[in-house]
């Protein structure tokens, strides 16, 4: 016989008490990974959202500068020792350490052109990289195509009418002629009165090869802070201002925090629940056992033997209520997240969440039965005999 | 030789705000092979004597000897580890854990012990062998009479083969005949050479035993 003996088998005399101590500490358990999943779950869809919705960094050249604008007025500000952004900066991006982060990078060049269609106007000319653009502004809607060439150009909604152009017509921009593959559904934004070309024909039309005026970057932040990212690109473009879109990485980043904290406080009270119940149900059978305890006592166990032989089972027990709660909590979060969250969670077999959730299930057993193992250990032997 | 040597000990505890002495300067020996019977009336202070020679009640003053040990020289710890070498005991009132079977019970002194599982097993059917409920080891108290009960528990005294047993009102529940048999069991056990120490309040069980120590009001009146 060892010691385990004497707690396996108070524990199945013991069978609806222990029963009503495992479904405590699992349903604790089991709000704990139900909460942990759906946060989970709704921090990686607001990220892919986020990440999905464009730029969240913007590389513009460094220049002394203070800003001359007020809401949407502009006032030509005066710019001094302006450094300036080329097509070679666009691979050194991709040297960061994070640079498993970056989905997407998409380099530009603005500057004022002459268009000439059917009608003729002074517009901006935008050189971009298509591909990149195109997964990056998923919102654009194109009436016919996207360039795929160089000789084609797409235009926004606003520029077409003033142009009075459509798709096929032929554009002449700065004496140069181009086709109209497509033109931008309206946005309500800067890019309905903008004509975008390919990068290196916009660069030839403004007499600036290799020039950038802008480089935008998507970044995938589910695994690191943006402002890592951010850094690493200062470092290896030492003449660009990188910066974040703060108010969308702020907005979310507050979003998840909020999420979060809700989860902790739910599973902390939730948690601390569980330990009650389990303290007060080790306490009374405690009360319970005092004569067995004072036996035990008297053939000759040591304190630290009756401490051991209740904290086993409070192992048992709190190791019970995890598996069983992390159970419950991968089914239920799987069955309530498109409910309460609005998104889909896959079923999570995660090994380290299950080892977190019976590694706090058996603590918050272990915690909760220090007391009453400490108090079934101190038992004057002769009281509970009641030889006094 | 006397194995048990006690000298001054008296026990004062406070029982509802009011200093109740229970043991009034006893001394007392017990040698090696005796089988002795503690007697008085309730509230005597017979089992407060047993429970302090068992190592499990401190007296207010005096001292106790077994084997040579000042057992309230040792830390609580070390009279733990004396209790589990030295003395078996036969609580009152068939003081069986009801989970487990007669076998387990008897096997308990041997949990905290290091010996091999086969070794405690065979010294558990030894002693249900020796107090003859070999063949119902496997039964749970409440499947066994309260004569069975009560030599389970003395079987479970002797599994660790200690010295001294000591035995609280060990007939107090059973009939007139049982009670005989569980005394002629002990008489046996002390044939084999064991020191007995037993309390009762039964005039029946002097028969039994080598020595009656009479305790009224907390002193050995003879």
């Amino acid at each position: 016989m060892r010691l385990a003996d004497i707690s396996f088998n108070n524990l199945r005399r013991r069978k609806s008490k222990m029963v009503f101590v495992i479904l405590g500490l699992a349903i604790g358990v089991a709000t704990v990974v139900a909460l942990f999943s759906i946060t989970a779950a709704m921090r990686d869809d607001l990220q892919d959202k986020i990440d999905q919705f464009g730029a969240n960094i913007v590389i513009v050249p460094q220049a002394s500068e203070l800003s001359l604008s007020y809401g949407t007025i502009v006032v030509s500000g005066v710019s001094y020792d302006v450094k300036e952004l080329s097509q070679e900066d666009v691979p050194r991006i991709k040297t960061i350490a994070f640079s498993g982060n970056i989905a997407t990078i998409a380099p530009k060049l603005l500057g004022a052109v002459q268009a000439k269609g059917a009608g003729e106007s002074r517009a901006l000319l935008v050189g971009v990289d298509f591909p990149a653009e195109l997964r990056m502004k998923k919102w654009w809607e194109i009436n016919g195509a996207a360039p795929s060439r160089e000789g084609e150009v797409l235009l926004g909604s606003r520029a077409a009418g003033v142009l009075m152009s459509r798709p096929g017509d032929a554009l002449i921009i700065d004496g140069r002629k181009f086709t109209v593959s497509g033109v931008l559904k309206e946005t309500g934004l800067q890019e309905d009165s903008v004509l975008y070309v390919e990068l290196s024909a916009a660069q030839a039309l403004l007499g600036k090869p290799s020039r950038l005026s802008l480089i935008e970057v998507s970044a995938l932040c589910k695994a690191c802070p943006i402002e890592d990212i951010v850094e690493q690109i200062s470092g290896v473009l030492p003449n660009a201002k990188v910066s974040a879109l703060q108010q969308a990485w702020k907005a979310r980043r507050q979003t998840v925090d909020q999420l979060t904290n809700f989860s902790l406080a739910v599973s902390a009270v939730v948690l601390a629940i569980g330990a009650m119940i389990v303290l007060t149900t080790m306490m009374s059978s405690v009360k319970e056992r005092t004569r067995e305890i004072g036996i035990f006592r008297a053939i000759g166990f040591r304190r630290m033997h009756i401490a051991r032989i209740i904290l086993l089972e409070a192992l048992v027990l709190g190791v019970a209520g995890g598996v069983l709660g992390w159970l419950a909590g991968v089914v239920v979060s799987s069955l309530t997240a498109p409910y309460v969250a609005q998104t889909a969670v896959t079923v999570n077999w995660n090994p380290a969440l299950a080892a977190l959730a019976v590694g706090l299930s058996a603590m918050v057993g272990l915690g909760s039965s220090i007391y009453p193992a400490m108090q079934a250990a101190n038992l004057d032997p002769a009281e509970a005999l009641r030889f006094i | 030789m006397a194995l048990i040597d006690i000298r001054g000990v008296s026990k004062t505890y406070d029982s509802n705000g009011c200093v109740v002495q229970a043991l009034k300067g006893i001394d007392l020996s017990i040698d090696e092979g005796e089988l002795v019977a503690m007697m008085g009336p309730s509230g005597s202070g017979k089992s407060t004597l047993l429970s302090i020679l068992g190592a499990m009640n401190p007296p207010t003053t005096g001292t106790v000897l077994v084997d040579g040990i000042d057992l309230y020289g040792l830390s609580v710890e070390k009279r733990a580890d004396f209790r589990h070498e030295y003395i078996g005991f036969v609580f009152q009132q068939l003081q069986l854990i009801p989970y487990l079977t007669a076998v387990e019970n008897v096997l308990l002194p041997l949990a905290i012990s290091k010996r091999p599982h086969r070794e405690q097993e065979a010294m558990a059917f030894w002693a249900l062998g020796r107090v003859g409920l070999e063949d119902k080891a496997r039964r749970l108290p409440n499947q066994l009479s309260g004569g069975e009960q009560e030599r389970v528990a003395v079987a479970r005294a002797i599994v660790n083969e200690p010295p001294l047993i000591l035995a609280d009102e060990p007939t107090g529940s059973l009939d007139t005949q049982t009670g005989e048999e569980v005394m002629r069991l002990f008489q046996s056990l002390n044939e084999d050479g064991l020191t007995i120490v037993l309390v009762t309040h039964n005039p029946e069980n002097i028969r039994f035993v080598g020595r009656t120590i009479r305790i009224r009001d907390g002193r050995i009146a003879s």
